[in-house]
């Protein structure tokens, strides 16, 4: 490892970044203001940038790009907006090469700081002290706003209109209906992000209030001993693997579980289950608790191809797969939940115990406004990034059919690769040769731009991003990059030292433990699959959705994270070694190579070669 | 009825103007029923009677007077002249025969006729924890028979006039020709392992964590900064090894095959670089670990042996960590909403609404 401190500018200017070959005009895929732009060089070529590989790991497809906007617009809303947090406005994205980097706004007028710290005060406080009320209505208002995406409806274009357009007063006719629908799937969207960070800043604020202030009193406590004595025990989003492992035993009981054999698919799986009458019993209790459990997602849900359970069910039959084996084998699947809660109340009392006096308070009512807020800020993610967002995808898919059918595209997948206003361009075009009967250019105008766009995207994921660009910040001052990223000027240092390719990869400990074993990386959620027993799980950030392989793995490295992760969280529970936060690990190390994970130190050594 | 010598297990605290900190701080430590080889001590008692029956009271006097703080020359000359004269002086009768009884007693504990012990000086004053560095911290070890247990603890009464002693002395003002001192005898433990633990770490403050050093061997080597010795962090709330840093440890001292005295010998190869603690015997040091905390009320700097027959742990010394970094402290303590507003950069003058 390099000794020497990285010299200013151990990240390449934004400006200096070559498009890989054959990737030419990757451009145009994203909005003109998304992009480094010699018109505002010397703004953006001064500022740092650190890639967003959290959120997204690979290359953007031009209509998620969706979710690079709302997101955004919406935090920064909240941030700057409502509650005005003093130092720091919102945060400024950059798309390079399909990547996506961001950068905070910092507020550096000291008067400014101050008018804004009366607004955060008066209005953070509210929230602060309503916190369970409020998030009661917040999550009412999320179900009712799943449940209108569920009853919004994407029309047809028949030849010609129904009767009750001639002959009744409610009369909109299909080109209205199909525009009208598509705004407000999008609007839907907008609010749903909307209601995605009205808490998450000050959830986020609080828990990592506490972890500081642990880390301030007691330097050396484990970052998964403040995760323990804040997270929920009965959290929503352990309810699903709760059901599988129910499902697991039922399977047993009825005599059904020779059906799960390890390498066969669902529907291979409900095949031999039609067959008998106990089979068909445990799939009407599958049936069941699908909705809402199964809503959830194959991977946090930025990106379209996040599937839910209910698209894609082969992640929920490999755990039962897995269970099924583990209950047959005569292990204990259940969690331990008692168990948990008291290890839990434990580490609080001692922790406590061991802090002078005047510590003690502050660190129980901190500990205790943590636990208020934890709710929010383990389920938001079940109901806006999992639920709410796959069905989101599924309306966009059937503007996808709706176009495929008039042969606008070539499959309704490919809506995917044209922006949304793109879509609305062409939904324009459709309805408007619909009502006039012409010839729609459309059929020859997209495709060819779509099978552009997939060669783009093959080409882009190939290329490795720099973990940051610009200008290498003096200390990372913004509280929101540090809370929401883990993003810290120790991390930062990091990453201008592996600049060089170091064959060790620092990260946080996340979970105790060392491991050997083979790398399996996974860069999409496609690649999970690929997962085998006893490998060593490399990802940009492990979802809770993909609980059920850690059962399988022996240990997990990422590129992002920290303290609030939950994956981490997981890993505990799972008994598995893991570092969190190492900067580019998936673009470091190569499948199959042999890693080891040091879960006490947070250092992942690549032990044969240099990696990738 | 002995006058100078006491089991180590009758000793408490207050006890400490007769016998010493060193033996008073392992009474307590029984006390506690912490793991502490068997010994006795030697009060203050027996250093008068030999210093009287020698007559050595003008000799120090004299040679004292002519000591004044910073004088080197005198200094060294006044050890010189003391140390001699104590040197040849005969360890008194009553003093010989209540270490030979006591001594005895060892011997039946142990079943060994000659049963290798510490002899340790054991110093006097509400500052004896700097004596360790003003040199009265004499330890003779893996010593046997009642003779050459005499002669070492002469040799314990003999350092409190070195001259790092009494140049110590002259700096605090203290009344140069009134010094005393205690002493220490304990069964050896043969150490396979042996070491050094804070109830804390002395180096973040963190009060969580046991800080633990280990080498191989008896203490001396890990005491006398020989080896860089394997250091591990341990959670005391879950017991979990948060930090292992395992070094190579080149040497070690062990009891000199000859019987008397322990030796340096290198570490063979495949034990070097070898953890020398496991996961259980970490969790058993940091047991004892916290119930020493538990006892003195504050954070101990601990001295510890791992039995070579059989594993067994034993402390060899408990004394209070007396330089643990001051943790970041609030003048004044702070709500927590205050602290999450200040998570968020609201600073303490910018005045709630």
């Amino acid at each position: 490892m390099a000794s020497t401190a990285p010299a200013l500018g151990a990240f390449p200017s934004p400006f200096s970044i070559e498009t890989p070959p054959g990737c030419e005009g990757w451009e145009e895929m994203y909005p003109y203001y998304a992009l480094f732009d010699e018109r505002r060089r010397e703004s953006d070529e001064n500022r740092f940038w650190f890639w967003n590989s959290m959120h997204f790991p690979v290359p953007m497809p031009a209509f998620d790009a969706i979710c690079i906007d709302s997101p955004y617009q919406a935090v920064g809303s909240w941030q700057n907006r409502v509650f005005a947090v003093p130092p720091a406005m919102g945060i400024d994205y950059r798309i390079v090469n399909g990547y996506i980097y961001i950068s905070g706004n910092p507020v550096t007028d000291p008067e400014k700081v101050a008018e804004r710290a009366e607004f955060f005060q008066r209005r953070a406080g509210h929230y602060y002290a309503n916190w369970s009320d409020l998030y009661a209505k917040w999550r009412a208002k999320m179900e009712a706003l799943i449940a209108e995406l569920g009853e919004l409806r994407v029309p047809d274009l028949p030849e010609y209109e129904a009767d009750e357009i001639a002959f009744s007063e409610d009369r909109n006719t299909a080109f209205y209906e199909v525009l009208d629908s598509y705004g407000r799937v999008l609007r839907l969207g907008d609010l749903m992000w909307q209601h995605h960070f009205e808490f998450l800043l000050l959830g986020y604020g609080a828990y990592a209030t506490f972890a500081d202030f642990c880390k301030g009193h007691l330097p050396d406590i484990p970052d998964q001993h403040i995760a323990q004595m804040v997270a929920g025990i009965d959290v929503l989003l352990f309810k699903p693997d709760a059901e599988l492992r129910r499902l697991a035993r039922l399977a047993i009981d009825t005599g059904v579980d020779d059906a799960f054999v390890e390498g066969r698919t669902p529907l291979q799986i409900d095949a031999e289950l039609e067959q008998t009458e106990a089979g068909r019993a445990w799939i009407a209790e599958l049936e069941r608790v699908k909705d809402p459990w199964f809503n959830m997602a194959t991977g946090d849900g930025l990106y379209h191809y996040y599937r839910s359970w209910l698209d894609d069910p082969s992640i929920p039959y490999a755990s039962l797969i897995g269970h099924i084996a583990a209950l047959c084998a005569g292990e204990e699947i259940e969690r331990p939940t008692d168990e948990i809660q008291r290890e839990r109340d434990r580490l609080a009392e001692e922790y406590g115990a061991l802090l002078d006096e005047g510590a003690r308070g502050p660190f129980n009512e901190l500990l205790g406004l943590s636990r208020t807020v934890f709710p929010y800020v383990e389920e938001h993610k079940f109901f806006c990034d999992y639920w709410f967002l796959t069905r989101w995808w599924n309306k966009v898919r059937e503007f996808g059919a709706l176009l495929a059918e008039h042969g606008f595209i070539e499959e309704g997948e490919d809506i995917f690769q044209l922006t949304r206003h793109e879509v609305a361009t062409a939904l324009d075009e459709l309805v408007l040769t619909w009502a006039t009967g012409g010839l729609p250019l459309g059929p020859k105008h997209w495709p060819p731009i779509v099978a552009r766009r997939k060669e783009l995207l093959e080409g882009l994921a190939a290329w490795t991003p720099p973990p940051a660009l610009g200008v290498t910040p003096e200390a990372v001052t913004d509280p929101m990059t540090i809370m929401l990223w883990g993003v810290t000027t120790e991390r930062v240092r990091e990453w201008a030292r592996q600049q060089d390719g170091g064959v060790e990869l620092i990260g946080a400990a996340a979970s105790p433990g060392v491991v050997e074993g083979v790398a399996r990386v996974v860069k999409s959620v496609h690649e999970i699959a690929d997962v085998r027993e006893d490998e060593i799980l490399v990802c940009s950030i492990t979802s809770p959705a993909w609980a059920p392989i850690f059962s399988k793995i022996r240990a997990a490295v990422t590129d992002i994270g920290g303290v609030m992760s939950h994956a981490a969280i997981v890993c505990r529970e799972y008994g598995l070694p893991s570092v969190v936060g190492t900067g580019r690990a998936t673009a470091q190390i190569r499948n199959g190579q042999t890693i080891r994970v040091d879960g006490n130190t947070g250092v992942v050594t690549l032990l044969d070669g240099q990696g990738g | 009825m002995e006058r100078h010598a006491r089991a180590l297990e009758l000793l408490r605290r207050s006890d400490e103007p007769l016998f010493g900190g060193k033996s008073t701080g392992l009474g307590e430590l029984l006390g506690a029923s912490i793991p502490v080889p068997p010994g006795f001590a030697l009060g203050t008692s027996a250093f008068g009677e030999f210093v009287d029956e020698a007559g050595l009271h003008s000799k120090i006097a004299d040679a004292m007077a002519r000591v004044s703080p910073g004088d080197v020359d005198a200094i060294g000359a006044a050890s010189h002249a003391i140390s001699e004269a104590m040197r040849f002086a005969p360890v008194p009768d009553s003093v010989r025969e209540e270490v030979a009884r006591r001594y005895e007693e060892l011997a039946s504990v142990a079943g060994d006729p000659a049963p290798p012990v510490a002899v340790r000086s054991s110093a006097v004053g509400e500052d004896s924890q700097d004596a360790t560095f003003a040199g009265q911290q004499e330890t003779y070890l893996w010593v046997r028979e009642v003779e050459h247990v005499c002669d070492a603890i002469r040799d314990c009464w003999v350092s409190l006039y070195s001259t790092p002693a009494i140049s110590y002395r002259a700096r605090l003002g203290r009344a140069l020709e009134e010094a005393a001192m205690g002493v220490t005898v304990q069964l050896m433990v043969d150490a396979a392992v042996s070491g050094v633990m804070f109830t804390c770490n002395p180096v973040s403050g963190d009060p969580s964590m046991v800080a633990i050093n280990a080498s191989w061997g008896l203490g001396l080597a890990v005491v006398g900064g020989e080896v860089t010795p394997d250091d591990y962090l341990v959670s005391k709330v879950t017991r979990e090894l948060v930090r292992a840093h395992v070094h190579d440890k080149h040497v070690e001292y062990v009891p000199d095959p000859g019987g008397r005295g322990a030796v340096r010998i290198d570490v063979p190869d495949d034990r070097r670089d070898r953890r020398c603690l496991d996961e259980r015997t970490l969790g058993a040091l940091v047991d004892v670990a916290r119930r020493i905390e538990r006892h003195f009320g504050s954070h101990q700097d601990v001295e510890w042996a791992l039995a070579r027959a059989d594993g067994e742990l034993f402390v060899v010394q408990s004394r209070p960590v007396t330089a643990v970094p001051k943790r970041e402290q609030k003048a004044e303590p702070q709500s927590a909403i205050s602290l999450v507003m200040s998570t968020f950069g609201v600073r303490s003058n910018d005045a709630p609404q």
